[in-house]
């Protein structure tokens, strides 16, 4: 099979089948979000509880480790015992998967904020709950959201596995271009699983710029029409 | 200065303080200190000594085992923690401005707890920042980050005042600083002291600074207050060896020219009031036998001027008031008098000086004796030991 053959198989195959590769992709998307929004969910707040109970944070975040280092697809497979076959177990296992990441750098992050900010902050009459969501939190951001793109984008690379579970997304094309031994349908899964996979860390490569302190006080000095570069700038 | 201004307790009062740790460490122990509404007391000592626990507990950040800490006139322990430390102002070594806020949020942290309208923070930010000498429009936006060392602490000193605390707590404030900015802040704190009369509790371990910015200098050892008092007192009688050894030897030694009068001054042995006939001025002084007599207005405290011995004698022959006599070319004003003037004019002759402050009122006089004796306990001091100022961290 000659490269010119494989370019035009593909072309050929996207072609027919553009439709189905959208939904596909879109169904990847989802079972991704859904899966990163979880760990997100419960992983940030679990962070910042552990940072606060040093004492089990050893444990849970070894646990978390544990997750991490099962191959992916015996974690699959193992859970089909507990959920049975489709999406729901495809987005448990991406769960249990991103879980690292995203607690060990909310928990890293808090922990990160030097105690002297925690001092001033509650020696100037800030309770603990606004210690957390005025200094730590804020500070603690652009690392958090460090461990969301990371969770994000192995997600949406080991989502490709869920359809060996029976669920739902690029990995049916993939899968079924392996066992027909057709590349071009590989390809037609594998190719949009990376572009999604690029396109989810740049957006959280901005997010994460966007929560950066000095692009914060620009957007500030923009919104009162002065320019804080410049001033900055001028100054030096 | 205003020390009797008002009565005490409104300040900052430690009764009976101790503080001990469950290991044991008395940081505390029984400690006395009253400081008075509108004074700034330094908290100095050897590392160790308390000063920065003592310091902890007036805002509650750290609780005392026993006795009381009265601020404002109420105890301490009575009040919700966080609504005391948000009367209290705070300033911190590590400057701690927070680097995801700018300048003006930074000044605004306590306002902003204390739920203050969008443009009263504004407003009050762009007054401080001016009062700083910071220009608002330029700096209002900047994050910490954009600033220097002196700057950021300048903007540290700020977002203690925002909400206009009496009291206020600095903890080493200028100690991360480099020399040129630390003097700068220091003299720009006197500065705003002598206009904002806050109640301030300042720790430090630089007698140097402690001396130049404080009115009462509390000198702490194993978590009692050894000594207390102004820095003319401690430095020309200190209470003991330790004391003498703390100060640092070289200081003791060290009478610079450029020292102010301060810790010079004397009570003026009597002083006439103008309504007094120059006859029976005259007998007083012939009675102590004085060449010489300061006349004060006994209602405002003015300074008129002196009269000399044979002045007032001519005066009283004519049947004159004392105030025919007086002359008013030979005087010191506090604020910018250093003792080579003094040292020049009592060479020029020896009677004493009056001191008056910037609205010619007398603070006192200087005498020579007065400059032999502060030259004498220098002298006196430097002779115990030869090791200087390295005895300042030793004693724990």
């Amino acid at each position: 099979m000659s490269q010119r053959s494989l370019i035009d198989l593909f072309i050929t195959f996207v072609g027919r089948n553009w439709q189905r590769i959208l939904r596909l992709t879109g169904e990847h998307l989802l079972i991704s979000l859904i899966a990163v929004g979880i760990t997100v969910a419960v992983c940030v707040p679990l962070g910042i509880y552990l940072t606060r109970n040093e004492r089990a944070a050893p444990y849970v975040i070894g646990l978390a480790n544990v997750f991490q280092t099962v191959p992916s697809l015996a974690l699959l497979g193992f859970l089909i015992f507990v959920f049975g076959i489709g999406n729901d177990n495809a987005i448990c296992a991406l769960f249990l998967y991103a879980m690292l990441p995203v607690l060990q750098n909310t928990y890293t992050g808090i922990r990160g904020v030097p105690k002297s900010f925690v001092q001033a902050a509650r020696g100037m009459g800030m309770t603990d709950f606004q210690i957390l969501m005025k200094v730590q939190f804020p500070l603690a951001l652009p690392v958090l959201v460090a461990g969301v793109r990371v969770a994000m984008v192995w997600t949406i690379g080991t989502a490709t596995l869920a359809s060996a579970i029976g669920g739902g997304g690029l990995g049916r094309l993939i899968f079924s271009g392996l066992s027909s031994v057709r590349n071009e349908i590989i390809l037609a899964g594998a190719i949009p699983a990376t572009l999604l996979a690029l396109a989810a860390d740049w957006l959280l490569k901005r997010a994460q710029e966007y929560f950066n302190p000095s692009a914060r006080a620009k957007r500030l000095a923009k919104r009162h029409g002065i320019s804080a570069e410049k001033e900055a700038n001028s100054a030096a | 200065m205003s020390a009797e201004r008002i009565a005490s307790g409104d300040g900052v009062a430690f009764k009976e303080v101790y503080k001990v740790y469950p290991d044991g460490t008395r940081a505390v122990d029984n400690l006395n200190l009253d400081i008075r509404r509108g004074e700034l007391v330094s908290l100095i000592g050897p590392s160790g000594c308390g000063k920065t626990t003592t310091l902890k507990m007036i805002n509650r950040l750290e609780e005392p085992t026993s006795g009381s800490i009265v601020v404002g006139g109420e105890d301490v322990r009575s009040s919700d923690a966080v609504a005391l430390r948000r009367r209290i102002g705070y300033v911190v070594q590590e400057i701690a401005l927070f680097p995801h806020l700018t300048v003006a949020e930074n000044i605004n942290v306590v306002p902003s707890l204390l739920g203050w309208s969008e443009a009263k923070m504004r407003f009050r930010a762009d007054e401080l920042l001016e009062m700083a000498g910071l220009a608002p429009e330029r700096y209002r936006y900047r994050l910490p980050d954009q600033l220097s060392g002196g700057q950021k602490q300048r903007i540290g000193v700020l977002r203690a005042l925002a909400a206009d605390p009496q009291v206020i707590l600095m903890d080493e404030p200028f100690g991360a600083l480099d020399p040129i900015s630390r003097e700068t802040l220091q003299n720009e704190l006197v500065s705003l002291q002598k206009n904002l009369r806050k109640t301030i509790v300042f720790v430090t371990h630089d007698m140097d600074e402690a001396i130049r910015i404080s009115d009462r200098i509390a000198i702490l050892r194993h978590g009692k207050v050894e000594q207390i008092g102004t820095p003319e007192e401690i430095q020309t009688s200190p209470k003991n060896d330790f004391i003498r050894n703390f100060i640092g030897e070289d200081r003791l030694s060290q009478m610079s020219p450029d020292d102010s009068v301060g810790m010079l001054l004397e009570e003026p042995w009597a002083v006439a009031a103008p309504s007094e006939s120059a006859a029976a001025v005259l007998e007083r002084m012939e009675e102590n036998d004085r060449e010489f007599i300061h006349v004060v207005d006994p209602k405002s405290g003015v300074w008129l001027g002196a009269a000399l011995l044979g002045r007032v004698r001519r005066a009283a022959v004519a049947g004159k008031s004392v105030v025919e006599s007086l002359s008013r070319d030979r005087k010191l004003y506090l604020e910018d008098a250093v003792l080579r003037d003094v040292a020049q004019m009592l060479a020029d002759r020896d009677i004493s000086i009056p001191v008056l402050d910037a609205d010619d009122r007398l603070l006192g006089v200087v005498t020579s004796a007065g400059l032999a004796r502060l030259a004498m306990n220098r002298l006196r001091g430097k002779r115990p030991s030869p090791a200087g100022g390295e005895k300042k961290e030793e004693s724990r």
